[in-house]
């Protein structure tokens, strides 16, 4: 089974989002667009408009306005999420580590205490989330089962990554010597670690990515495009 | 039910479902919307309709899914593997459901500001529409709008001899009021300005007409403008019924007078969807290629003349609490939002904002052309304006000004219907009261606030 997941799957998982994703990309460019959208207060034309868009894609003020503790939930799970998925640059490699130590960086504290706050905020704000989809009677009306399996998904992705941040011991280097054989294609000197939660969570980490092209969570690609709609004037 | 009828019943099912498959191909804007949505539920957080009656019917998500949920199921692979549990569904045939909710987005485009995406709404509202209109399903009461001003070029259906007894009558109205002569110059070739209000502004709420031709005056341009008797009305319901040609053969008289003319400047009168299809859609998207003549809008103009100090104005003739409601086509959709608060700051003695305000304000509830459908006056008075009347009273506003013909009507029925107390007319009209000619303001007090 771990075969499987660790030497099998890894490569079909980039493969499909790699290719959906690009697939996407390329069709939404190609797909004509007569007139523009423009939504008015626009920013100055030109550089004001990218400006615009990446605050909107990273901040999201229209969200703020709209739906303030809604901004709070997704804007914290959304930070947290790029901040374990810096973290997880560590579990690839050392060679992060040599650079932030070389720059005089504590990494392991910084990893116990940045990546635990993570950890345990992206729990809270998930689970806010899938409670919101049932407490709210404006979101409970839209939600399909595909929302809600979309965040037990999650869910359960934070769970497993936090037992092993919190609970049983992780065995970093055996990770990284995985990884490190993985990506050169070294499979014959390669040892796969021994635990099973690392394995769940590895699995539905690549159930999650594979599902991205086909599913809404393309959301943090395509706002760029449909911010640009409305932002062009 | 006849043979004949199951035949078009599922005729009817099956060119649905071709118009929703032919979103794949385009426009980019539906296409991403179809597949982007978070179902995050700001939108409804946001939206007059499901403010006025927080319903399943009503929640823009719900409305827009009608569409979406047989796009999944004909074009996306997770609508096709998953089926209902990715929200995909075939569409039920049911085009008096399809209708009525469709015809019940104002297209404000409110929630597009507030959706961390950016969807708009009302996009997929107008392509309902437009999938009801070419199956001729459009309500009536917006069929035969469109039918008036594709045959008349106004949707009153007026002639040009009622258009220029009109006119004779307000030139009578304010040779009353200043005691002397102030044209409004009609047909008049190589006028530069040729001034193309809603008509509701020449036959109903004639005041912002008089504030123009007396700016005019005032500026001694009284022969640098006119008005056309075959063109005075820039309303035009294509936009509404969803239909592309429609909404171009509506407008090419337009741009045609405008040519023959000779005019430098179309000048857009009081209203919103008119100015945004001049303006934003026709102009900017070349629909008649280059064009000899700019369009321009009176409220930008006149602010702009109030700005170089050229008006003068005596407040005491508004001195009633005054507010303005940003049409959603032009604050929203134009981006014409301080010109308007200018006018009004230089001609009322008590400005008030209402908040929100701008680009953020609510729709008055009779937008997307639902200001005309009588057939569902109940809906406008009760769930779309709601949010309105709450907002108008919260300013304690006795009349609110607003640059929209759509608004105008929504607004008088809002408040014959819920017995308010205040009035509503246009920006233009608060000028035409207060500003001096030869020193005086107009002499008439009998005005209805
Ligand atoms: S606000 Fe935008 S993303 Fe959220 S439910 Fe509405 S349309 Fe979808
Ligand atoms: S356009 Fe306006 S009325 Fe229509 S769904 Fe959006 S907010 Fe509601």
């Amino acid at each position: 089974m771990s075969n499987l997941i660790g030497l099998i799957l890894p490569f079909i998982t980039v493969l499909i989002f790699v290719i959906g994703m690009g697939y996407r990309f390329y069709i939404w460019t190609k797909t004509p667009q007569p007139g523009k959208m423009t939504l008015f207060p626009t920013p100055t034309p030109g550089g004001g408009t990218f400006i615009s868009i990446i605050k909107e894609s990273f901040f999201f003020p229209g969200l703020f306005k709209g739906d303030r503790s809604l901004w709070i939930a997704a804007w914290v799970f959304h930070a947290s999420l790029a901040l374990i998925i810096l973290g997880h640059l560590r579990v690839f490699s050392g060679f992060f580590d040599r650079i932030l130590i070389n720059m005089g960086v504590d990494v392991d504290l910084m990893s116990s205490t940045g990546g635990g706050a993570a950890g345990i905020l992206i729990l809270i704000t998930a689970i806010w989330l899938l409670l919101r989809r049932f407490a709210l009677r404006r979101v409970r009306e839209i939600s399909n089962a595909s929302d809600f399996l979309a965040l037990l998904l999650v869910l359960a992705i934070i769970f497993t990554g936090n037992s092993m941040r919190f609970g049983e011991h992780f065995d970093l280097e055996i990770t990284r010597n995985y990884f490190a054989h993985l990506f050169t294609f070294s499979f014959a000197e390669m040892t796969l670690p021994q635990s099973g939660i690392f394995w769940t969570h590895f699995f539905l980490v690549q159930l999650l990515i594979m599902y991205i092209p086909f599913s809404k969570i393309l959301h943090f690609g395509g706002i760029f495009f449909t911010q640009s709609l409305i932002q062009k004037s | 039910m006849s043979d004949e009828n199951t035949i078009s019943h599922e005729k009817v099912r099956e060119e649905v479902i071709n118009a929703i498959k032919a979103i794949d191909n385009g426009p980019q804007v539906l296409k991403l919307y179809m597949e982007m949505c978070a179902r995050c539920g700001t939108c409804a957080e946001q939206c007059p309709v499901y403010y006025g009656e927080p319903t399943k019917e009503r929640n823009p998500v719900l409305r827009s899914d009608l569409i979406r949920s047989t796009f999944k199921k004909h074009t996306t692979i997770a609508g096709k593997l998953l089926g209902a549990l990715d929200g995909a569904g075939d569409f039920d045939g049911d085009m008096e459901k399809w209708v009525t909710q469709f015809y019940e987005c104002t297209g404000c485009r409110r929630c597009a500001t507030f959706c961390p995406f950016g969807i708009d709404n009302s996009v997929i509202t107008r392509k309902g529409r437009a999938i009801a209109d070419k199956l001729g399903l459009t309500p009536d009461t917006m069929k035969s709008v469109v039918k008036t001003s594709l045959e008349t070029h106004n949707t009153d259906g007026a002639s040009p001899e009622a258009f220029k007894s009109a006119i004779d009558f307000l030139e009578e109205e304010m040779k009353d009021e200043h005691g002397i002569d102030i044209k409004i110059p009609v047909d008049v070739e190589g006028a530069e300005f040729f001034y193309v209000p809603p008509s509701g502004d020449v036959l109903v709420n004639p005041e912002a007409t008089t504030g123009i031709a007396k700016v005019f005056y005032v500026l001694g341009m009284q022969d640098n403008w006119t008005m056309s008797s075959k063109c005075f009305d820039g309303a035009n319901y294509g936009l509404f019924t969803g239909n592309d040609t429609d909404m171009k053969a509506d407008n090419k008289p337009y741009v045609d007078e405008a040519i023959s003319l000779g005019s430098k400047y179309m000048f857009m009168g009081e209203c919103g969807h008119a100015y945004r299809i001049m303006k934003m859609m026709m102009e900017k998207g070349k629909w008649w290629g280059d064009l000899p003549f700019k369009v321009v809008n009176c409220m930008e103009w006149t602010a702009d003349q109030i700005e170089a100090g050229r008006l003068e104005f005596d407040k005491s003739k508004n001195p009633m609490p005054v507010t303005y409601h940003d049409p959603c086509n032009f604050g929203r959709s134009c981006g014409i939002v301080e010109d308007p608060r200018v006018i009004l700051k230089a001609t009322c003695q008590d400005f008030r904002e209402m908040y929100p305000n701008r680009g953020e304000n609510w729709c008055c509830g009779g937008g997307g052309g639902l200001s005309a459908m009588d057939d569902i006056h109940d809906f406008r008075m009760n769930v779309s304006g709601r949010k309105k009347m709450e907002q108008v009273k919260d300013t304690g506003a006795k009349y609110v000004a607003t640059a929209c013909s759509n608004c105008k009507r929504q607004f008088m029925q809002l408040i014959e219907y819920h017995k308010a107390d205040f009035a509503v007319g246009g920006v233009h009209d608060m000028l035409s009261r207060a500003i001096m000619i030869n020193g005086k303001a107009a002499e008439r007090i009998d005005y209805e606030s």
